[in-house]
């Protein structure tokens, strides 16, 4: 029997399509350290370009099945990785968050929407994924990770540099911890721009696949300034039914447009519930409207949450969700959407800002 | 400065070109009065030499002078109007007007 060569071996995987990347897994470099042995048995990584892949378990059979069906190959062996690609080519080397390589801010039209806890829930669900996560609460004015995931301990300094504190696994970092208990107000104007370039720049979150960032609600000063002080993959925007009827979203989706921050796509939080009383889900009024406005603006929808009293207590308690009850429809919810939304980060860091040159 | 877009078309601008179209408030002046760029009809060669450029956030370039003039945020859609070659120059003689919207 003859050996299967490599160049076959790669021939058939290239059938397999990124849906997200549209481009085959070969050209896309996912493919890596192919042997095959003189048994005949196919051995390779199939590095993902992120560990949350919603396509990782189909990737895996498509490979499997596709090689073994090679005449002269006796056994494949598929190791999964996942290496997260650094989303920017920037034209000079950037001070800010050097070793990180995907940010992600969670936005909203306004407070209360649920906003930080989508931001805690998508870092966790990241980091169960295997990513290595960082969790930064840029709410200035209402800071509320520290009590999502129960931890108020106080920065150390090392070195002049602020260490994130550890709480599930997740680096974190947030204003509430660096100011506590100090009056919001003494965030205004100019000073909001200073407190974050410091917060930015003092930070030592070492290396990061993620940094997700919890922004403050609104389209006002802060968020405005954050937007443009770090170099954002992209944002995701938490709205509910009821907003997304008065636009309230929209507004917000707009002024991250006219910054050129990409918009990673719409969450509908709040979305349904499982009724106590006859156990069925019920649909909340104007339920789904995210999804269309999603559509009508052209941008992805990553997915609806529901309202679940287990959401609300495990973040009182200090837990997320993704993590006290990873059965739970809230928690899988969750897991849905941060699934999508690092497939969409995958495909920013195959597009590229213009790349300047200075003569 | 050579701009690379992500769709590979290539933009080349002569630092003249970008002082000229420079954005910034006193150069374009502001609440009806008009700005530097209107009422000056010369600048000496320091203002047209490009000294530094820096990324704001993901829409735009801080572009400094020479001259220590690096108040204009160049937009990448300013300066994707603002491409000079003559692909672009033919693009904008039949869209219905030249330049900002
Ligand atoms: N899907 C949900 N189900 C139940 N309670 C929720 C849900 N999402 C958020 N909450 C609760 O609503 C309140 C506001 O959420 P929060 O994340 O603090 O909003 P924001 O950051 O947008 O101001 C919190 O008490 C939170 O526990
Ligand atoms: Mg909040
Ligand atoms: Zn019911
Ligand atoms: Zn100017
Ligand atoms: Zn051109």
């Amino acid at each position: 029997m003859t050996l299967p060569s490599p160049e076959q071996v790669l021939g058939v995987l290239s059938h397999i399509q990124d849906p997200d990347l549209g481009r085959d897994v070969v050209s896309l470099g996912m493919i890596k350290e192919l042997e095959v042995s003189p048994q005949g048995k196919v051995s390779f990584t199939f590095e993902l370009t992120t560990p949350a892949c919603p396509v990782r378990d189909r990737f895996k059979s498509q490979a499997q099945d596709l090689v073994g069906d090679i005449p002269g190959v006796t056994a494949v062996e598929v190791r999964m990785t996942a290496n997260v690609r650094p989303a920017f080519m920037r034209p000079k080397p950037s001070e800010i968050l050097p070793g990180v390589k995907q940010t992600i801010a969670v936005a909203s039209g306004k407070g209360g929407v649920g906003k930080s806890t989508v931001a805690v829930n998508l870092a966790a669900a990241l980091r169960k994924a295997g990513a290595e996560v960082g969790l930064l609460d840029a709410d200035i004015y209402g800071p509320s990770v520290p009590a999502m995931i129960g931890s108020h301990a106080v920065p150390e300094q090392v070195n002049g540099r602020l260490q994130p504190i550890d709480a599930h696994g997740l680096k974190v970092m947030s204003f509430g911890l660096i100011y506590p208990g100090e009056q919001p107000t003494i965030y205004r104007g100019p000073m909001v721009g200073k407190a974050i370039e410091a917060m930015m720049v003092q930070v030592d979150w070492g290396r990061l696949d993620y940094l997700v960032i919890d922004l403050p609600p609104g389209t006002g000063d802060a968020s405005l300034t954050l937007a443009q002080a770090i170099p954002l993959t992209g944002v995701a925007i938490v709205c509910t039914p009821q907003d997304v009827a008065t636009d309230i979203a929209v507004k917000a989706l707009q002024m991250f447009r006219k910054l050129n921050v990409t918009p990673l796509g719409l969450i509908e939080n709040m979305s349904w519930y499982v009724c106590s009383n006859c156990g069925h889900r019920h649909e909340i009024f104007s339920h789904g409207g995210a999804e269309s406005a999603a559509k009508r603006l052209g941008v992805p929808f990553l997915g609806a949450i529901p309202l679940e009293e287990g959401i609300r207590e495990d973040a009182d308690a200090g837990t997320p969700v993704v993590i006290s009850r990873p059965e739970s429809a809230g928690a899988q919810a969750f897991t849905h959407i941060a699934s999508q939304v690092a497939a969409r980060t995958s495909i920013q860091s195959f597009r590229q800002l213009p790349v300047i040159n200075v003569r | 400065m050579d701009v690379v877009w992500e769709d590979a078309h290539r933009s080349t601008y002569s630092g003249e070109r970008l002082r000229w179209a420079c954005p910034c408030a006193e150069c374009r002046g502001e609440a009806g009065a008009p700005g530097r760029l209107s009422r000056v009809k010369n600048l000496a060669p320091e203002e047209l030499r490009l000294q530094d450029v820096s990324l704001i956030g993901q829409y735009a370039l801080q572009i400094a002078f020479q001259s220590g003039h690096a108040t204009g945020l160049y937009t990448f859609s300013l300066l994707r109007r603002l491409c000079a070659c003559e692909e672009c120059a033919a693009d904008r003689k039949s869209d219905l007007g030249p330049g900002p919207p």
